[in-house]
């Protein structure tokens, strides 16, 4: 489409991710003239939901860009004037580090391998292949693939297939590594191979005859059915987000689904979390006692400000000290502290009852939990606001780099930016997502890291009758100083995963590599797809059939005054924080906004759009519309339900 | 016993390049207008009009690109929960035409399997002009599936009989699928949406 940009806004916004976009929206909703650039092909930044295809291509671009070189600046330096100065911007994105894949699923081998093809359709392998061979559509790294094989005779074995070299390695370390550096993307193919290899593989396919077997084929097949966040988040039903969407009337174009079940582990169980009334008197682990003592101390979290008699004294405490002296078992104080505050057990008496508070508050706004989930994921957030943006008036271009800022010298302030075409665009202010920022920016500045873990597992983490869960689980941390990590497993009808899979997001804050900070938990929760299940207990676990490991850089705590060299009208929005809740976002674009507009409403709501008059219309619109109903549900208007009036209930 | 009047409610979703005359359909529809030299409309989200199809009332809720077209970003959440689509060339632009593909990939990717998508050649009062012949269309739209129509939102050519045609073919489907409603698997549109303040429901 060779249609040109124009060259004058009221605001540039570079970069698509949940604070850019809400403010895209606001702007745009207030009158301004909005440009909203990405430089990458997708929406959202590191708030994106990708397909399966799609998060391998992603995987390949962190790596690529990790090898990229800088460009010759230039182009674009001729096009500065004397009067001005020029401040670049950043060219690749170092925000993602330390990728790993490990593909667990057998990776049936039907297509390119005609002569291993023969052998995998003997009875002994087709439920447990033994084949590993990279994956096709992703080629995520060019290095060579190992891979492992058990079952297969050696004269097989020995055989080269295509550009694949088999080997056959130790059992004892399933992992196949390939260069493990820092940057880098790294695949490692594990062998789903029998531990044990004398073991008949035949006695290992009869051992599970009840569980799907999911193979990489399918999830590669189906897998634009996956959307998968970047960002594992959840909407808090009282939250600041959901506020937002319903003021803004941006939550038209999104569908929500409730988070079903919080959960809790301890002592290496999966348990469900009682927190609704009705959860708590229907609750089977706990006795008579236990239940009224927490319902009397929920009841005082409500409206613990009214008895100050009751904390004062523990002001100075922990909250996890405090619940001890609240005549809790212990069971009930694991349940308060990590399920439903949800704090590190370091976080003060007040900021637990406000925690606790919040959680009660939010439950039964929409449901029995106080948690929403978007379907298709979290990335549809951002480009909701986007779609309010452009319905305002706001240009969008994706793909589309930006080269500089132009600083007049005279006034300080930036007026314009050059693109990747050496075009110039004026505009009076400017916003900028920390990542595009360059190195000379930045070097005060000091990031925090979020460790994230993607799993593609083939059971719940706790069964219950029905398959389609939302569960969310804190996961304390196994030692002192070590940070709680975040579980979030999303069924396939939050059209985030094909059928007969869970999707599983692992958060916490990073210490180490992702892979070091969640290894752990992911071993106490899953089983590796095809590894011996000896013990019964052992059978019960979920197995993994996919995982994905990265650092994301938090860019959330970032004062303005770290950066260097900003002029006064750009202003800067920080990636994903490691909060559960997307109160930062909104809180920094509101507070941007009204930096920027002082005047002006924030995302107030737009009008009707039965009650839009145009201009030259003489005609109203035709039916006496007075709602606007969202959805057109026509498959199961039983389950369709609208979210209307906050602090109302659904209606079923 | 339903608080809202109508039977059915539909959303359909209007594709294709920029400037082939999408948001002049919707208009010409809902409002019988033309609106000439008309641009990009702002703040207007989607349009409705509520047709009676063989006594039943189909509230049909129109959502146009808002724009985003123009530099090919188009969010992907425009697709979602989306029960027809309408992808729309010039066929006075032969580049509106061999966009299409383009086009089909982004709806694979991102709408519903059970989407009706309809392909509309637009402009046939300019038919001095044209540079996409019927037949090409017709092959075109065969091959891929599609139902085909060549509309004028000027003249109001074809405008309603692609709406109404459309209307019905989505009345049927949708009747097909209650009847065969043991799917397992979700469809989209069966979360919940919120919607503002002062939209509840008055029953």
């Amino acid at each position: 489409m060779a249609d040109s940009l124009p060259t004058e806004f009221d605001v540039v916004i570079i970069g698509t991710g949940l604070p850019e976009s809400i403010l895209a929206a606001a702007c745009s909703r207030s009158g301004q003239r909005v440009l909203h650039l990405d430089s990458r092909s997708y929406y959202g930044g590191n708030w994106a939901s990708f397909s399966f295809s799609g998060l391998l291509s992603w995987l390949k671009e962190c790596q690529q860009n990790s090898d990229f070189e800088e460009e010759s600046a230039a182009v674009w330096q001729d096009l500065i004037r004397e009067t001005e100065a020029a401040i670049t911007l950043c060219r690749k994105d170092e925000t993602i580090q330390h990728t790993e894949v490990f593909c667990y699923a057998s990776q049936d081998v039907d297509d390119n391998m005609e002569e291993t093809d023969a052998l995998q359709r003997t009875p002994s392998s087709e439920a447990s292949s033994t084949l590993t061979k990279p994956p096709d559509s992703a080629c995520l790294a060019e290095e060579t693939h190992h891979v492992t094989s058990y079952e297969m005779p050696a004269k097989d074995t020995a055989k080269n297939v295509g550009k694949i070299s088999l080997e056959i390695t130790d059992v004892e370390e399933t992992l196949v590594k390939e260069s493990n550096c820092g940057d880098k993307t790294c695949i490692h193919t594990v062998s789903d191979g029998d531990k044990d290899e004398n073991k008949p593989v035949v006695k290992d396919n009869t051992d599970q005859p009840k569980r799907n077997s999911i193979t990489y084929s399918q999830i590669v097949k189906e897998g634009r059915r996956f959307n998968i966040d970047l960002v594992s988040k959840l909407l808090y039903s009282q939250g600041l987000l959901i506020d937002l969407l319903i003021k803004s009337n941006v939550s038209r174009y999104a569908e929500f689904k409730n988070v079903t079940r919080i959960l809790t582990f301890r002592e290496g169980k999966v348990e469900q979390v009682p927190c609704s009334r009705a959860d708590v008197f229907n609750s089977k682990a706990l006795t008579m006692v236990e239940k009224r003592m927490l319902m009397k101390f929920l009841t005082f979290c409500v409206d613990y400000e009214q008895h100050p008699d009751e904390y004062q004294a523990f002001m100075q405490c922990s909250f996890s000290e405090y619940l001890k002296t609240k005549k809790l078992t212990p069971s009930l104080q694991h349940f308060v502290l990590h399920s439903i505050a949800m704090t590190e057990s370091s976080c003060t008496t007040i900021d637990g009852l406000k925690a606790t508070k919040n959680f009660l508050q939010c439950l039964g706004r929409f449901g029995n939990t106080p948690f929403l989930f978007p379907l298709y994921g979290q990335g549809e957030i951002p480009q909701c606001f986007c779609r309010m943006c452009a319905v305002f008036g706001g240009i969008y271009c994706l793909r589309h780099k930006v080269q500089c800022f132009v600083v007049d010298k005279e006034s300080g302030r930036c007026k314009a930016i050059i693109d990747h075409f050496g075009q110039r665009i004026n505009a009076k202010y400017f916003i900028v997502e920390d990542s595009y920022l360059s190195e000379d920016t930045c070097s005060n500045v000091r990031y925090k890291q979020i460790s994230r873990a993607v799993l593609i597992t083939d059971q719940s983490i706790l069964k219950t009758d029905s398959d389609q869960q939302i569960s969310i689980l804190i996961v304390p941390p196994a030692e002192p100083g070590t940070c709680a990590v975040r579980v979030i497993e999303l069924c396939s009808s939050t059209m985030t995963c094909m059928k007969d899979t869970y999707l599983v997001h692992l958060t916490c804050s990073s210490s180490k590599t992702a892979r070091e900070d969640l290894e752990s938990v992911v071993k106490k929760l899953f089983i590796p797809y095809g590894e011996t299940e000896i013990d019964k207990e052992e059978v019960t676990k979920p197995r993994l059939l996919w995982a994905l490991y990265f650092n994301m850089r938090d860019s959330s705590g970032i004062s303005r005054s770290s950066y260097n060299g900003l002029p006064s009208n750009i202003y800067v929005c920080s990636g994903p924080d490691c909060g559960l809740g997307n109160e930062h976002a909104v809180r920094q674009a509101q507070t941007l906004f009204q930096e920027i507009f002082p005047s002006e409403e924030f995302c107030p709501p737009p009008p009707n759009p039965d009650d839009i008059i145009f201009d030259g219309d003489d005609k109203q619109p035709e039916a006496p519309e007075t709602k606007n109903i969202i959805i057109a549900k026509l498959e199961s208007s039983e389950e369709c339900k609208n979210l209307e009036s906050p602090g109302k209930h659904l209606q079923n | 016993m339903s608080m809202e009047d109508y039977d059915f409610l539909f959303k359909i979703v209007l594709i294709g390049n920029a400037g082939v005359g999408k948001t002049c359909l919707v208009r010409r529809f809902t409002q019988g207008l033309f609106p000439p030299g008309q641009g990009a409309t702002i703040g207007v989200d989607f349009m409705i009009k509520t047709v009676e199809i063989n006594g039943e009332k189909v509230k049909l809720q129109i959502w146009d690109t808002a724009g985003q077209e123009r530099f090919r970003s188009i969010t992907q959440s425009y697709y979602r929960s989306a029960n027809a689509l309408i992808l729309t060339y010039d066929i006075t632009c032969e580049e509106s035409f061999r966009c299409l593909p383009e086009w089909l990939r982004e709806i694979e990717q991102y709408a519903s399997n059970k989407v009706i998508t309809v392909l509309v050649g637009n402009k046939i009062d300019l038919a001095e002009r044209r540079e996409v012949s019927q037949q090409r269309a017709e092959e075109f739209s065969e091959a891929q599936d599609m139902y085909y129509l060549e509309t004028s939102a000027k003249e109001s050519d074809n405008v309603e009989k692609l709406f109404l045609d459309l209307a019905c073919r989505l009345i049927s489907e949708a009747r097909q699928n209650t009847l065969v409603n043991n799917v397992s698997s979700p469809l989209p549109g069966e979360g919940k949406s919120i919607s503002y303040l002062t939209c509840c429901n008055f029953n």
